[in-house]
């Protein structure tokens, strides 16, 4: 299982020390919790170590750490066990909750951090893309949200009239 | 064989809840096999160029017509 080793190597390279803490968001991040759905990549959020004397962020130790254990760039991934795997930092309220709460998840003994179903849910309204609301709508109707914890997100994100527009837009008979 | 519309929706909804509670694991190589078959209809169609899926903006014109 391929997507299993880039979790794996992953874990290694947050053992190594090259990253902190990391979740995995988007299609893959949904399938812990919905059916599959066909995905080309696998975003892994990343929080980064902090550096003072630095304004901007760099990935540069992510992909040379990969790059030392024979991963390949290709555009903006890094290709690990064939799949192109993209870093993102978890920048701006909603993902840095996302990622202090994500939660994890053993895969066949292998420890998984994964945002939670809720968290997915409010990023994948706050993007907002076609593909977005179709990820939110398969959460919403396999009943894979707390309710209470859902609403709880999107009250403190200032979401709240971003998802009355598409309860009335998607989910209003 | 019947198209009992009710009964396609209702079976649908019963598999995607199906393969929801699969394992962990068990979607995640779901997820592998998805992505080869993806590629390799990729290759195998001459109209498709580029790795990147893009989403086409709507097109207006269209609307301008009903102007």
């Amino acid at each position: 299982m391929r997507i299993r080793e880039v979790i794996e190597t992953i874990n290694r390279m947050q053992a190594d020390g090259i990253i902190d803490r990391y979740a995995i968001g988007g299609a893959v991040g949904a399938t812990f919790y919905l059916e599959p759905v066909s995905t080309l990549d696998v975003d892994i959020f990343i929080a980064f170590r902090a550096q003072p004397q630095d304004s901007l962020i760099s990935l540069e130790p992510v992909f040379d750490y990969l790059k030392a254990r024979g991963c390949t760039m290709q555009d903006e991934f890094i290709v690990i066990a064939d799949w192109p795997v993209q870093f993102l930092p978890a920048t701006g309220l909603l993902l840095e909750e996302a990622l202090r709460d994500s939660v994890t998840i053993d895969v066949d003994g292998v420890p998984a951090h994964v945002f939670t179903a809720e968290h997915l849910a409010a990023i994948a309204l706050q993007t907002g893309r076609a593909k977005d609301k179709a990820r939110l709508l398969q959460f919403v109707e396999a009943g894979a949200l707390d309710a209470e914890q859902f609403q709880s997100i999107l009250a403190q994100h200032d979401l709240t009239n971003m998802w009355n527009r598409f309860e009335k837009q998607f989910l209003t008979p | 064989m019947s198209f009992d519309l009710k009964k396609m929706l209702e079976s649908k909804r019963a598999l995607r809840r199906d393969l929801a509670a699969r394992p962990i694991a068990e979607k995640l190589r779901m997820l592998d096999d998805l992505r080869e078959r993806a590629l390799a209809i990729r290759a195998a169609s001459p109209a498709q160029h580029g790795a990147s899926v893009r989403e086409e903006p709507p097109s207006y014109r269209k609307i301008e017509n009903f102007k």
